[in-house]
């Protein structure tokens, strides 16, 4: 249903396991490796890889000066097409614009293909072929291996339906914008259904955050620029502002969020009660906010040069642009 | 010196590795799968055809809307799939209602799109020219209840997963031989949970103009899911007259694309429902065409001498009737609200059968044979080849916005 999570497509086609989704993504390498692609075109691991497509898909959504629900549907396609389809037999580039075209008009704000078109080839060149015509067809490639299922259910509706029974404060809210913003970096939108992911952003938000900012206030800058660039997520409704936490502060703060005042510990257990009643599983929450460290992990070493790099070696190599 | 040669290249290494990618090619092929019987009709999507599986195991009858390819010149391309198509495959692949039309599959094949859909022998704009050709014969009372509770039931199923209809109308409203009614078409659906912007930036123009709501038609910008009950309230009133209630004649837009008041289509609703006053419906003079009510000469409501006019009694279908046709969309009847009232739950048992004692035959949907080539590219434009279609009727405009 449209608006009913638990009778969507997305529960019961596109809520996968850890375990599945490493099995297709091997399924693929191995195909690539019996047919020699593997070796010819070496790519970085899909952590990197998944960075590296969440800011190019964010750069062009800040170009087409979108809203963050169809830059959200369009992470949310290209992560299950590539779990079909390898990187390898595509142009990324191509690909990432194709879902940026189709979320759009899924969520109601469509563009033209020609505006996208521009747009893209102004970020990825000569990558983006000038005919529409090759996103149009890369486009029937995307439905069709989505099976059709195009409507996405995403945590920023129920962040919305709880910030007042939460008592989230603006600062919060602004906050778990930003963790929700970042977690289409990972495959959490693949693993949990959007209130677990949701309710992750909300724990990160009241809880880890605030050790963020007070270990800021000793560090002096640092990630004081998170708390800022988070609020303008959110407040400018672009969501075009990405966090790039410092990694330090952002691994220093996890740890810091064990040692919470004796204030947030009374906020944290009333959460919890309210977590408890809502029926929500705290075990889920957990392996959401382990998804999250490894993300900001990951992005403590991560340039995007590599991919970059390779992405091109890619395209240029398979001649698909 | 340096050795070049030891230098990692950049180029891939040999030209065995160049390996361009095929086009796109569908893993399903129509053809493969369906038995094209006949063509049904057409519209400005593109055709309809009517096909049986060629797998043994599947049974039962389809149909299969194609939509048609744009095209320059001979050559057909890829230019984008259009906004209502997306809606549609993506809408009728989440719901799942036994009064929402069922979606079998999606073949997207050489450049055009096929939605296979369950068949449906009749649609309501058939069975009410059955009625009214060539003499006019009211369509049994039970037949009328049977419909009018499974469009409601099918309507409040949609609304209650955020999904607003915006082009009910008979053309659109299937009915199956074992007589359950089935909503079709949701090509102009779409949710409206908390939009990103007003729905009225979507598209100008939505709901095809006879069961276009009051509210629509003075300019709201913010309409709601009650523009659906007003459409099911003169497809109500349409099956008790056997013509539409609301004929008006359709104000064309002009060359700046601004949307005309439909001066017309209002007159012809006030005419029968009366004048609305700022006491009927308290937000009317907020409205940006209600200046141009302020010319309508006054009338009183005329609603209960036109029911018994087409020949209609029954008391609490008159009170349903007004409660669907209120002016103020606040006030008008939900879905659910009409399901629960006495039309439906006092007298005799409803049925889901809409045809269940009826001696009626109605005539089947023709399927013109001669012209079953659904790979055939000609542009459609062949007039549907049994009733009348939606050709006769005014077509719901789809603009939007983005194009």
């Amino acid at each position: 249903m449209a608006a009913n999570f638990w009778t969507s497509t997305q529960r019961a086609h596109w809520q996968l396991t850890r375990e599945k989704i490493a099995d297709m993504r091997k399924a693929l390498d191995e195909e690539d490796t019996n047919r020699g692609l593997g070796l010819s075109y070496p790519l970085p691991d899909h952590k990197q890889l998944q960075l590296y497509f969440h800011s190019c898909l964010q750069r062009l959504a800040r170009r087409l000066q979108l809203r963050q629900q169809p830059l959200a549907t369009a992470e949310t396609y290209l992560k299950r097409f590539y779990l079909k389809v390898s990187i390898r037999d595509t142009n990324p580039y191509l690909m990432l614009s194709t879902c940026v075209y189709l979320a759009c008009k899924m969520e109601e704000c469509p563009q033209h293909i020609r505006g996208v078109v521009n747009e893209a080839r102004a970020l990825f060149q000569e990558f983006i072929p000038t005919d529409i015509a090759k996103l149009a067809e890369c486009e029937f490639h995307l439905i069709s291996e989505l099976n059709s299922y195009l409507i996405v259910h995403h945590p920023y509706r129920t962040l919305m339906e709880v910030q007042t029974p939460l008592k989230l404060s603006s600062d919060e809210i602004m906050a778990a914008l930003s963790f929700l913003n970042d977690s289409y970096i990972t495959d959490l939108i693949l693993l949990y259904p959007p209130h677990t992911i949701a309710f992750t952003a909300i724990f990160l938000a009241v809880f880890v955050r605030p050790a963020i900012h007070t270990q800021a206030n000793l560090n002096a800058s640092g990630s004081t620029a998170m708390t800022i660039s988070g609020g303008g997520a959110g407040a400018s409704g672009n969501g075009s502002n990405s966090i790039v936490p410092s990694p330090t502060t952002q691994s220093s703060a996890v740890s810091a969020a064990s040692t919470v005042g004796p204030q947030s510990s009374a906020r944290l257990s009333q959460m919890s009660d309210w977590f408890a009643e809502s029926g929500v599983e705290m075990e889920g929450i957990i392996e959401c906010t382990q998804e999250m460290i490894s993300l900001y992990d990951t992005w403590e070493t991560w340039t995007d040069k590599v991919c970059r790099e390779s992405v091109a070696r890619l395209i240029r190599g398979r001649q698909l642009s | 010196m340096e050795d070049q040669s030891l230098r990692p290249s950049s180029a891939p290494a040999t030209s065995t590795s160049i390996m361009p990618l095929p086009p796109y090619t569908s893993k399903v092929k129509v053809l493969d799968k369906y038995h094209i019987i006949g063509f049904i009709s057409s519209g400005t999507y593109g055709r309809v055809y009517k096909a049986r599986s060629r797998h043994p195991g599947t049974t039962g009858e389809f149909a299969i809307k194609k939509f048609k390819p744009d095209k320059e010149g001979e050559v057909v391309n890829y230019t984008g799939i259009s906004q209502s198509a997306c809606r549609e495959m993506a809408l009728n692949s989440e719901l799942a209602h036994e009064n929402v039309i069922h979606l079998h599959e999606i073949i997207l094949e050489d450049k055009c799109i096929y939605m296979v859909f369950e068949y449906a022998e009749h649609d309501l704009l058939q069975i009410v020219h059955h009625h009214s050709h060539p003499e006019r014969r009211l369509i049994p009372e039970a037949t009328v209840r049977s419909i009018l509770w499974q469009l409601l039931n099918g309507v409040s199923y949609l609304h209650q997963n955020w999904v607003m209809h915006r082009d009910l109308k008979p053309a659109n409203i299937m009915v199956t031989a074992a007589g359950e009614v089935k909503i079709g078409d949701l090509g102009l659906a779409r949710v409206f949970w908390k939009p990103l912007a007003a729905l009225f930036n979507g598209d100008k123009v939505v709901v095809t103009i006879w069961y276009r709501a009051p509210e629509l038609l003075l300019g709201s910008r913010h309409y709601t899911a009650a523009i659906d009950l007003w459409a099911v309230g003169c497809i109500f009133a349409e099956l008790l007259a056997l013509r539409p209630i609301f004929k008006g004649e359709e104000a064309k837009m002009d060359s700046k694309k601004t949307v005309p008041f439909q001066r017309n289509q209002m007159q012809k609703i006030v005419e029968i429902l009366g004048t609305p006053t700022k006491e009927r419906w308290q937000s009317i003079t907020q409205l940006p065409e209600y200046p141009q009510m302020a010319t309508f000469k006054p009338y009183n409501c005329n609603l209960e001498t036109w029911y018994h006019q087409v020949g209609a009694t029954n008391k609490m279908g008159y009170e349903l009737l007004s409660g669907l046709l209120e002016f103020d969309p606040v006030k008008r009847l939900t879905a659910q609200q009409a399901l629960e009232h006495r039309y439906f739950t006092e007298g005799p048992k409803l049925s889901l059968n809409a045809f269940e004692g009826s001696f009626i035959e109605y005539p089947h949907r023709r399927v013109s044979s001669d012209d079953n080539d659904i790979r055939t590219s000609s542009l459609p434009g062949t007039k549907r080849s049994g009733l009348p279609d939606d050709s006769l009727q005014p077509r719901t405009k789809r603009m939007k916005a983005g194009d």
